[in-house]
């Protein structure tokens, strides 16, 4: 039961885009289309997923007994990078309809906040091996669903009568603050 | 392969370095850092604890797992204190440090940790609402108005007041049913 | 050295504002003027400390593995920056937490080491760094300060408008921040789109 709630609270209560502001540059960026957002979801959820099982294990089997829990960013983002770097041959092998569409965004899954931010949280609240996955997946999936939803709304947004002041990142950004009010509403959801 | 060669030898010879300095500039700081948190835990010890001349940060036993700090005037003991926490919070965990008297009255309250809501949950960091539970004890309804305590809730934000009810509570509780009961306090504690 | 690589930092080739990056830390710790100058000028050092190096190593790191040396050059100023805020500025470090260690992924550093300074002298690198930390921690102020005014009722921890002031603490929660970049950026576009006519 407690990992029911904290899979509802890393995805939706404490939604990584809409109230923790981790993964902003992927979600104003990607979101214009439908098929790229999810395509994009897919491969941050994987990185993300391994990303945090691998950096959990270094924290607790090399950084801590050698108390080297300075050297956490450094290690941390070098194990981003490389996982995203393999991430890019695959999908370069397997789909290159999606490598294309995803373009410049696939390296900079490596700058995506929500990636690290996931694995640093991880150590902070102290979560053990299975706490760790569900948080991960949890807020993986969040950010999927707030990218998604999003990639909806602007696809609407296209067809509609902005004022011309407005149009572009202006009313994306409030539209966002407007899917934040409205997230906002499951808080003390998990109590 | 002495080009794939060389980028590996570049990359460990920047991380190496990189490595050193990072060593460097952590066993210059490590103290300070230190020092920083002992003055956060000395600062909150100060406010909860009744007047104390000796340095309780220094002098914590182990009771169940939990740090309990001794404050001591004239080498009496003259209360302990310790961190509770609730989850039910508006927006997570709200840590704070408990300090107990003799007569097992809270002599203070001060919040460690809280995500709550800017303006409205965070005002249980205000001295007032962390006055309000002085003098309290386990036989003293320790809840919020609302649940027929004697705590006032803020209008608009009666969770976050809630939970900090609950924190003192859990920490009256510990208190009475393991503090007082262990063999090193027996000596100062009715 | 040409100054006007450091005024077109400033402004014209802001980083929040005209390239849109960096926009978790603009969007998560602008609850305030302080908190916003604070991660700015973190930021702004980390910037101008991997400008200089990479600028410098420039020529000897091959191609192909630069992205991962740069991303180690920049993620050790950022534990320095880490390490000493910890010690010299602690509650400041307090407040900005998570985002201090996520200073590392803020396109904006990655994007000028590998856009200015692997092509550029140290001296330019050093002026571009000036230049768009200077540019990013505006944007940064700014941003605060509109939700501090409107979320708190006050700049810089000086109350504006005394007890009776009701603020909208919106400003102050997740969707002011969107919703006040969104109106700051609706304004330049005003302005922008006024003048090209």
């Amino acid at each position: 039961m407690e990992y029911i709630l904290l899979f509802i609270s890393a995805s939706i209560v404490n939604n990584f885009v809409l109230s923790r502001f981790l993964g902003i540059c992927p979600f104003i960026g990607v979101s214009r289309k439908l098929d790229t957002a999810i395509g994009m979801s897919l491969a941050v959820i994987f990185v993300m997923g391994v990303a945090g099982i691998v950096t959990w294990i270094i924290q607790y089997a090399v950084l801590n007994p050698l108390n080297l829990g300075y050297l956490q960013t450094i290690i941390f983002i070098l194990v981003i990078a490389s996982l995203v770097q393999f991430v890019e041959m695959v999908i370069e092998k397997t789909s290159p309809d999606l490598y294309a569409s995803l373009g410049i965004f696939l390296p900079l899954i490596t700058t995506n906040c929500a990636v690290l931010g996931a694995a640093i949280l991880n150590i902070q609240n102290g979560f053990s091996f299975l706490k760790m996955l569900i948080f991960t997946i949890g807020s993986a999936v969040g950010f999927a669903f707030a990218l998604i939803l999003f990639s909806g709304i602007r696809e609407r947004i296209e067809y509609s009568d902005i004022p011309f002041y407005f149009r572009g990142l202006p009313i994306t950004l409030i539209t966002a603050g407007i899917l934040s009010l409205a997230f906002m509403g499951f808080s003390g959801l998990v109590k | 392969m002495k080009n794939n060669l060389s980028m590996i030898y570049i990359l460990a010879i920047i991380t190496a370095i990189a490595a050193l300095l990072l060593s460097i500039t952590y066993n210059g700081t490590k103290d300070k850092i230190e020092e920083a948190y002992r003055q956060e835990l000395i600062k909150a010890l100060n406010v909860v604890l009744p007047e104390h001349d000796n340095h309780p940060d220094k002098e914590d036993i182990n009771i169940d797992g939990k740090s309990v700090y001794i404050a001591k005037k004239g080498g009496k003991l003259v209360g302990v204190a310790f961190k509770s926490t609730s989850s039910k919070g508006y927006s997570g965990d709200i840590d704070i440090l408990v300090g107990i008297d003799l007569n097992g009255k809270v002599y203070g309250v001060e919040i460690l940790k809280h995500a709550e809501t800017p303006g409205l949950g965070s005002k249980i960091e205000t001295d007032s609402f962390k006055r309000s539970f002085k003098g309290l004890g386990k036989e003293d309804k320790i809840a919020v108005k609302k649940d027929g305590g004697v705590i006032d809730q803020f209008s608009g934000a009666t969770i976050s007041p809630r939970a900090v009810c609950e924190a003192v509570n859990n920490a009256l509780k510990f208190y009475s049913e393991v503090v007082v009961k262990n063999p090193q306090l027996i000596g100062g504690v009715k | 050295m040409k100054l006007s690589v450091m005024f077109d930092g400033i402004w014209k080739n802001n980083g929040v504002f005209k390239q849109v990056l960096g926009t978790c830390p603009t969007l998560a710790v602008t609850t305030s003027v302080k908190n916003g100058l604070g991660m700015g000028l973190a930021t702004t050092f980390v910037l101008i400390c991997s400008n200089i190096v990479v600028s410098l190593i420039k020529n000897i790191v091959p191609s192909k593995v630069r992205i991962p040396v740069y991303i180690v050059v920049i993620a050790s100023f950022v534990t320095i920056v880490d390490l000493m805020m910890n010690a010299y500025l602690h509650d400041l470090h307090k407040i900005l937490g998570l985002f201090i260690p996520l200073i590392v992924v803020n396109c904006i550093i990655l994007g000028r080491a590998e856009g200015f300074a692997s092509k550029n002298g140290v001296a330019d690198s050093l002026l571009d760094g000036i230049g768009i930390g200077l540019g990013f921690t505006l944007a940064l102020s700014i941003l605060g300060g509109v939700r501090e005014i409107l979320g708190n009722g006050s700049i810089l921890g000086f109350n504006l408008f005394g007890s009776s002031f009701s603020p909208a603490i919106a400003m102050i929660m997740p969707p002011g921040a969107f919703i006040g970049l969104g109106f700051i950026m609706f304004v330049i576009s005003y302005f922008e789109k006024r003048k090209r006519g």
